[in-house]
């Protein structure tokens, strides 16, 4: 599914006092398959773009097209069931009283048959690593912090979009978790053409994952293009209220005490392979992308 | 050193639809000292939250007992007190905030404890400035970010005057400065005001600040040390569903490929530092 976002602005409470522009002019476009991340500092819009790309909200102004359709105009239903958003805060989404039955909530509402209901809620909690035999009569309310994560993230893939918003979705989880949940996605992601849209304030985890960086400050793109030139570029990262990823910190620092090294190296084994290299010990090293986890 | 806090044998489980109950807690034995920053990692599910909702009596035990400076939590004589001594700060703001502006909010909890308006009006004041939010006191919370929200959530906390803090990943819904500002405070509150700190986390970065770190497993604890020690041991807790500090999994790296570098580099600073 294509995405087009023209010059969308959007503001809360028009003409009150508390009248707010949360979005003040966003311009971009996602083609079927990108794996795009979007970054910046708490207020800078993100998470109502994505409100938008799920037809949540209405645009104050400009528009917001799901193969062609306006995505918040009732007509593009159809549009709309082809994307997935997980939310940041799940005790937001999550309503239903077992794990089993929230996940399996989208796809009653699709209308698929018993078995393919049964079938996706599986994989899906398998994909986010919850065991259904254990978890699936477990009352949401009684989860922890990252469990009540996954089941919001399950009840998002259960609906197999093509489209796959996840705000924040690691927020919360162990360091584990976060690997083999990236890892799963980004394979899936790969394995079907899926598109990948990843909000977070983890440079460190996108870098992994994403290939675009679409960067927000203020209700405006900052900055859009490749990861590794966005992610490495300290000074728009700050003025923007983020910090690099920890390897470019520790590049920068000894780029800084007068090292040759690229600074633009993303990855632990790549500021590894940097500092190696530097050190004139020239041993060449396998990378190990979050796919081959 | 008369403990803070002392865990015997506490169990914890919880109710499954159809009456069968989890373990949560299997045996906790642990003492905390007055004064001590403690981070508490393990993975999602091994007992961290529910652990520190005993330290303030938020849950009581199925077996076993916790007192907190000699009371025992189960018994509700204590439990006000209890209250009073140890404070809880939430993963997200929005679920702490119940006023109109920011000083109603943090004076909440010393009005419900019926104390004077001079006291009141003193206790509010000296907890916004603990948090550097002393110029924020007639605004509305919701027109806060996220990072100054949680740090009236801190405020109202610190406003019954708590000798511990119990603060259950009190960042991870925040960006990279609130994050910061949150972590200063809390080492601040931690150095300067002697308040005995819990601090809850995924980030292996964060717990790194704290002088010990405790790791939880399946309801048990299972490593108790310094953070130099604790994250020495890169491939246990890799075992545990945990990882390294970004820092220190990039030192392991180097000495892999033959880098001498010595022990307990906890940040990217020091790392370069001892590279440089």
């Amino acid at each position: 599914m294509l995405i087009q976002v023209e010059n969308l602005a959007h503001t809360y409470a028009p003409g009150t006092p508390l009248a707010h522009a949360a979005l003040r002019g966003v311009s971009l476009q996602i083609t079927p398959g990108e794996r795009v991340g979007i970054v910046g500092r708490t207020g800078s819009g993100k998470s109502t773009l994505v409100q938008h790309l799920a037809g949540l909200l209405k645009p104050t102004s400009g528009r917001v097209l799901l193969d062609g359709a306006a995505a918040h105009a009732r007509s593009s239903a159809a549009q709309r069931r082809k994307l997935a958003l997980a939310f940041q805060y799940p005790e937001h989404q999550i309503f239903e009283h077992t794990v089993l039955r929230e996940v399996a909530f989208g796809p009653r509402n699709l209308g698929l048959a018993k078995d393919e209901i049964s079938g996706r809620v599986s994989w899906a909690l398998e994909m986010v690593g919850l065991d259904a035999e254990v978890m699936g009569a477990r009352v949401p309310f009684t989860l922890s912090g990252g469990e009540m994560r996954r089941v919001a993230l399950a009840s998002a893939l259960a609906m197999r979009p093509e489209v796959l918003v996840l705000d924040e979705p690691t927020a919360g989880l162990d360091p584990q978790g976060r690997r083999e949940l990236l890892g799963r996605v980004a394979r899936w992601q790969e394995e079907i053409g899926l598109t990948l849209i990843l909000v977070s304030h983890d440079l460190d985890e996108l870098a992994r994952v994403v290939e675009r960086v679409v960067l927000l400050d203020g209700g405006r793109v900052a900055a859009d293009g490749p990861v590794r030139q966005v992610l490495s570029d300290g000074d728009l990262l700050r003025a923007s209220g983020l910090d690099v990823p920890y390897p470019v910190a520790l590049l920068q620092a000894l780029h800084d005490a007068g090292w040759d090294v690229r600074t633009d190296r993303l990855l632990p084994q790549e500021a590894v392979a940097e500092i190696v290299q530097a050190r004139g010990m020239g041993i060449a090293l396998g990378g190990d992308d979050v796919r081959s986890d | 050193m008369k403990p803070f806090i002392k865990v015997r044998g506490l169990e914890h489980a919880y109710p499954l639809e159809g009456g069968e109950w989890v373990p949560a807690l299997q045996g906790i034995d642990l003492t905390i000292g007055p004064g001590e920053f403690v981070a508490l990692i393990g993975s999602n599910g091994s007992g961290k939250s529910t652990l520190a909702r005993h330290f303030n009596g938020l849950l009581l035990p199925t077996a076993g007992e916790v007192w907190v400076e000699g009371l025992l939590t189960s018994d509700p004589r204590h439990l006000w007190e209890v209250r009073q001594r140890v404070g809880m700060v939430f993963q997200n703001p929005e679920n702490q905030l119940v006023a109109s502006t920011v000083e109603e909010d943090v004076a909440f909890g010393p009005e419900n404890a019926g104390l004077p308006p001079d006291e009141i009006r003193q206790r509010v004041d000296e907890a916004l400035a603990l948090v550097g939010l002393q110029d924020y006191c007639t605004h509305p919370p919701q027109m806060l970010s996220g990072g100054q929200k949680q740090l009236v959530a801190i405020a109202g906390v610190l406003a019954a005057r708590p000798a511990c803090v119990v603060f259950d990943e009190p960042t991870s819904m925040l960006d990279p400065p609130s994050r910061r500002r949150i972590l200063d405070t809390v080492r601040r509150l931690n150095a300067e005001q002697g308040i005995t700190v819990v601090l809850i986390t995924q980030s292996m970065d964060e717990a790194a600040i704290a002088n010990r770190v405790l790791a939880m497993h399946e309801g048990r604890i299972v490593m108790d040390g310094p953070p130099r020690d604790v994250f020495e041991q890169g491939e246990r807790l890799r075992a545990l569903g945990l990882g390294l500090p970004p820092a220190v999994e990039i030192a392991r790296r180097l000495r892999e490929q033959g880098l001498a570098l010595p022990p307990g580099l906890l940040t990217v600073d020091a790392l370069a530092g001892a590279l440089c």
